[in-house]
């Protein structure tokens, strides 16, 4: 076995472990978001029959719109704990981001080390999380005021414009959000290489600096960065769209177990394969981030 | 530059099968399942057609649309005779059009926008008679002698008393001559203009219905009301500017053309309405459907809407003719209306409906072309020719018909009736037990359209309470009988006005006593019903034990010593809630697996189900079919000592918080 194949060996295993990580830290924490509202469905008692909750999934969801008459109340409170749940989670889940990018940069280092350093770099992350929010916010919400400035303009045009160019314009906005999330994983990179190095200074190692330095790297090469993150937002989406093409042709009488089974494969391999395409950019955000240190 | 390409190359291949499946996803056209089917028209112990009706009041107008200040001059000619058993003193008329007059009328005055749209008027309109005359009188104009408002309410002019100056004894015509000009309000409602599209219902000053007592059904325009007329033929020439395209009730008779404007005549027979549209945009298709010629109008880009809404008629014209007698009418008109004018859609009158959606209604799992198109087409039967009072009994019309137009959907559909797509499939039966048990006992469902408290809760009364009182029949007596049932009534009355005394006596001959008892408690005093059990109890049987007598003298029984039974008692009790009374299934589930189906026909107020076997009874399911759609709650039903922790459920709710993770997060 040559240097080439070993280094590809350990980059791989690097690679594999990173990618559990994240998955094995996004469903822990996903079955803690998810809590409330299993537990509002509960509480409405539409599960309590000898067939369980299968009754929801019945075709011409009769049930479950019983489900949404009755559980409404529950299942409000139980969605707005979830989405409080689903921010702590994401902000918790940097950690293990932490980890998985130091397992991409340097393979072979103890947890302990890599648990502190991930800790370390947790505020910055933080801090670029905040920012990301508010640009991404910014982001949404220009193309949503842009499509009422335009509603004026359009409104003697052909009413498939008029219908389109929200859409559109959203589109576009979600493209922008895109983009600036593939700023904000070059300057996680950085921050976390410039923490693995020890850089003296500070400020270089804060997350304005990596932020800076993210911004610069996409000047520097767009192209690059921006086709980097394609396969990923791509790849996201289209294990979400697999799995629910693949369940759409399941059979509705299948027994509950077998439905079970094939819903839990077919949405666990959907998040797995768009974790493997993440963690393939993650590498090629610190690949950009240490050319352009 | 090398592994650039290739990630460019891995996401187009990525977005090129993403751009495939959301395809296969949301962009379905609703291609619709093998139909059921289609039900037998020639059945034995059908009721014979009339071929026409008794007509009392006919008209001939002619009208010229002035489309620049959205006006129309009309001219009309009223053919009426007295069928009914009194002499009359007094006509009555509706003049619906003033119902936009000002903010003050019945119609706009409510402050909630209580209309089915809860539109305000923006350009007032109204109809202004200019004279009216008895044809070969003495030429005395009686609409100088008309009452100035509406009875009661001096604000409305929509319905209005005109004496007349000698009585006109029963079996004696009356020919009326009237000269009108409306000013057509911006679109309220179904009526007026929206740039160059005008449509035209309730445009004419119309008689009120003569009942056969000699007295007038005559009200004045409620905001949650619609309407009630007599049969009549309509000739009427309409005058419109050249190169618009016009559709309207009946057949197109005549056509001529003049530089600048173009003359159309059309001719109805026994129908008790008249209404039109005209539009410079409107693009057409026809076809020739189970004997009737059907013609849709759209707006540009609309042409799949336009082939959904022929597939509908496509599938239902033949449908509801087989279930309810054949449409007898030469012609059937679509009026698909611009956007803008979104309110004009989803109307009915006779040989015309109005359709409605945005251009990408087909796309994404949604009926809503086929629910719209089909609902109004059964009104063709449930309105049309069988023409209730839909003002004092809106559910004979509105009710029977959303109970059709769902019937016809999940023939056509299945499941996925309103909605089918991305795995989720929605039924109209669920949609409508939805409405109906959330304001299920707000008020009762027979009741004049403008009692309601709302048109929230008359839509949820009268159209979805309705068709789940006829569901619940179909599903417990067999829904074969109950439509039978409802195709006897609509033979036996069509071209009448039948009441809901009508349609109860037919429901008597045709199905059981204890059905017919439901139908009314369900409809006439806000009846309701809930099955539900509480607790399951399952006890060992031991040999008894204790000091017995018999004739072999004094016995002393021991009590055994522990050990498993071998037997058990199980006992659970049904409950029902409510007035209404049906049969009703119950399926219990034993510890060892097997399972048995009671029946309880529903009487008193509890049920024990008991049962010794050896085995515990861990589950029973109330109604597991979920026949009773008008149960007032399904959480109830069912008990078990199993698992109940949901596990399909945890699994969906899983995989969207990981997305939502991954979309949030890191």
């Amino acid at each position: 076995m040559n240097d080439g194949t070993t280094t590809r060996l350990t980059w791989l295993s690097s690679a594999a472990a990173a990618g559990m990580l994240l998955w094995i830290s996004r469903t822990l924490l996903g079955l803690l978001v998810s809590y409330p509202i299993v537990l509002a469905i509960r509480a409405s008692a539409m599960s309590n029959g000898p067939d369980g909750d299968a009754v929801l999934f019945q075709p011409g969801s009769l049930l479950l719109l019983e489900l949404l008459r009755i559980g409404a109340p529950w299942l409000a409170s139980a969605l707005r704990v979830a989405l409080l749940l689903a921010l702590l989670c994401a902000i918790s889940e940097l950690v293990p981001l932490a980890l998985a990018l130091d397992l991409l940069r340097l393979p072979g280092r103890p947890l302990l080390e890599r648990t502190r350093r991930a800790l370390r770099v947790f505020p910055g992350f933080l801090a670029l999380g905040a920012i990301a929010l508010l640009v991404q916010a910014a982001l949404l919400l220009a193309p949503s005021l842009l499509s009422a400035a335009l509603k004026p303009a359009l409104s003697s045009a052909d009413e498939r414009l008029r219908s389109l160019a929200p859409i559109v314009l959203i589109g576009l906005g979600l493209f922008a959000c895109a983009g600036f999330g593939a700023l904000l994983d070059i300057a996680r990179a950085t921050l976390l290489q410039r923490e693995q190095r020890e850089l003296p200074d500070r400020a270089g190692r804060g997350a304005r600096a990596a932020l800076a330095h993210a911004l610069l790297c996409f000047r520097r090469q767009p192209f690059r960065v921006l086709a980097s993150v394609y396969p990923s937002i791509a790849g996201g989406l289209l294990g979400f769209l697999c799995a629910a093409w693949l369940l759409l042709r399941q059979d509705p009488m299948m027994p509950t177990a077998r439905a079970l089974a094939l819903a839990f494969g077919a949405h666990q391999l959907a998040v797995l394969f768009a974790i493997g395409w993440r963690v393939r950019w993650l590498a090629a955000a610190l690949e950009l981030s240490a050319e352009n240190d | 530059m090398r592994r650039v390409t290739q990630d460019v190359l891995i996401g187009a291949v990525f977005s090129l099968l993403c751009a495939l499946l959301s395809r296969a996803l949301f962009f379905s056209t609703g291609a619709p399942p093998a139909p059921a089917a289609q039900p037998k028209a020639a059945e034995p112990a059908w009721p014979e057609l009339a071929q026409s009706a008794t007509k009392v009041a006919s008209y001939e107008i002619e009208a010229k649309l002035d489309t620049e200040h959205h006006r129309i001059a009309g001219r009309e000619t009223i053919h009426f005779v007295n069928r009914s058993s009194a002499a009359l003193n007094e006509l009555w008329f509706h003049l619906y059009l003033n119902a936009f007059k000002n903010d003050k009328t019945l119609f706009l005055r409510s402050p909630f926008g209580a209309g089915r749209s809860g539109d305000k008027a923006h350009e007032y309109g109204y109809v202004d008679v200019k004279k009216l005359t008895i044809v070969a009188g003495d030429g005395r104009d009686l609409w100088a002698e008309r009452d100035r408002h509406s009875p009661d309410d001096p604000e409305d002019e929509t319905d209005l008393r005109v004496p007349l100056p000698s009585p006109l004894e029963p079996g004696r015509t009356l020919d009326l001559e009237l000269e009108f000009e409306d000013q057509l309000p911006e679109l309220v409602e179904r009526t007026g203009f929206v740039d160059n599209f005008h449509f035209m219902g309730q445009w004419f000053p119309k008689l009120a219905r003569l009942l056969p007592s000699g007295a007038f059904a005559h009200f004045a325009f409620h905001a949650q009301s619609e309407f009630y007329a007599d049969f009549g033929d309509y000739d009427v020439s309409l005058d419109v500017p050249r190169g618009f395209r016009v559709g309207a009730t009946g057949s197109r008779v005549r056509e001529s053309e003049t530089p600048d404007r173009t003359r159309l005549s059309y001719h109805a027979e026994n129908v008790h309405d008249f209404a039109w549209t005209a539009w410079d945009r409107f693009e057409a298709r026809s076809e020739r459907i189970a004997g009737t010629q059907v013609s849709v109008l759209y707006p540009p880009h609309q042409r799949q809407n336009a082939e959904a809404e022929l597939a509908s008629v496509r599938y239902a014209l033949p449908h509801f003719n087989a279930l309810y007698g054949a449409y007898p009418y030469p012609t059937l008109t679509l009026v698909h209306p611009p956007e803008a004018a979104a309110n004009a859609g989803g109307m009915e009158y006779p040989t015309l409906i109005t359709t409605g959606g945005p251009w990408y209604s087909t796309f994404g799992g949604t009926h809503v072309i086929d629910v719209v198109t089909t609902h109004e087409l059964g009104h063709q039967w449930f309105y049309g020719l069988l023409a209730s009072n839909e003002h004092s009994e809106p559910f004979l019309d509105e009710g029977f018909n959303s109970y059709a137009e769902a019937e016809a959907l999940e023939s056509r559909f299945g499941a996925g009736s309103v909605f089918g797509a991305f795995g989720l499939s929605v039924s109209s039966t669920a949609l409508n037990r939805l409405f109906s048990a959330a304001r299920g006992e707000d008020e009762k469902v027979n009741q004049g359209a403008a009692e309601f408290a709302t048109f929230r809760s008359m839509g949820a009364l009268v159209y979805s309470r309705t068709a789940i009182v006829l569901g619940t029949l179909a599903r417990v007596y067999g829904s074969q009988r109950v439509n039978h049932a409802l195709g006897v009534y609509t033979r036996k009355f069509r071209f009448q006005h039948p009441t809901t005394a009508d349609f109860l006596g037919v429901m008597q001959s045709e199905l059981d006593s204890q059905a017919v008892i439901a139908l009314k408690q369900a409809l006439t005093e806000r009846g309701t019903v809930d099955y539900l059990v509480r607790e399951i109890s399952n006890a060992p049987i031991s040999a008894a034990a204790g000091v017995f007598d018999g004739p072999s003298g004094r016995e002393q029984k021991k009590p055994e010593a522990p050990r498993p039974a071998a037997e058990f008692a199980s006992r659970v009790v049904v409950y029902r809630h409510g007035s209404l009374q049906f049969p009703v299934q119950i399926a219990l589930g034993f510890e060892d697996g097997t399972k048995q189906l009671r029946h309880w026909d529903g009487s008193g107020f509890t049920f024990n189900v008991d049962n010794v076997g050896p085995s515990r009874l861990v589950s029973v399911n109330v109604d597991p079919e979920q026949r009773i759609l008008l149960d007032d709650d399904r959480s109830n039903n069912w008990l078990s000592t199993g698992d109940s922790s949901a596990p399909l459920s945890r699994e969906r709710a899983l995989y969207a918080a990981q997305l939502l993770l991954g979309a949030l997060g890191p």
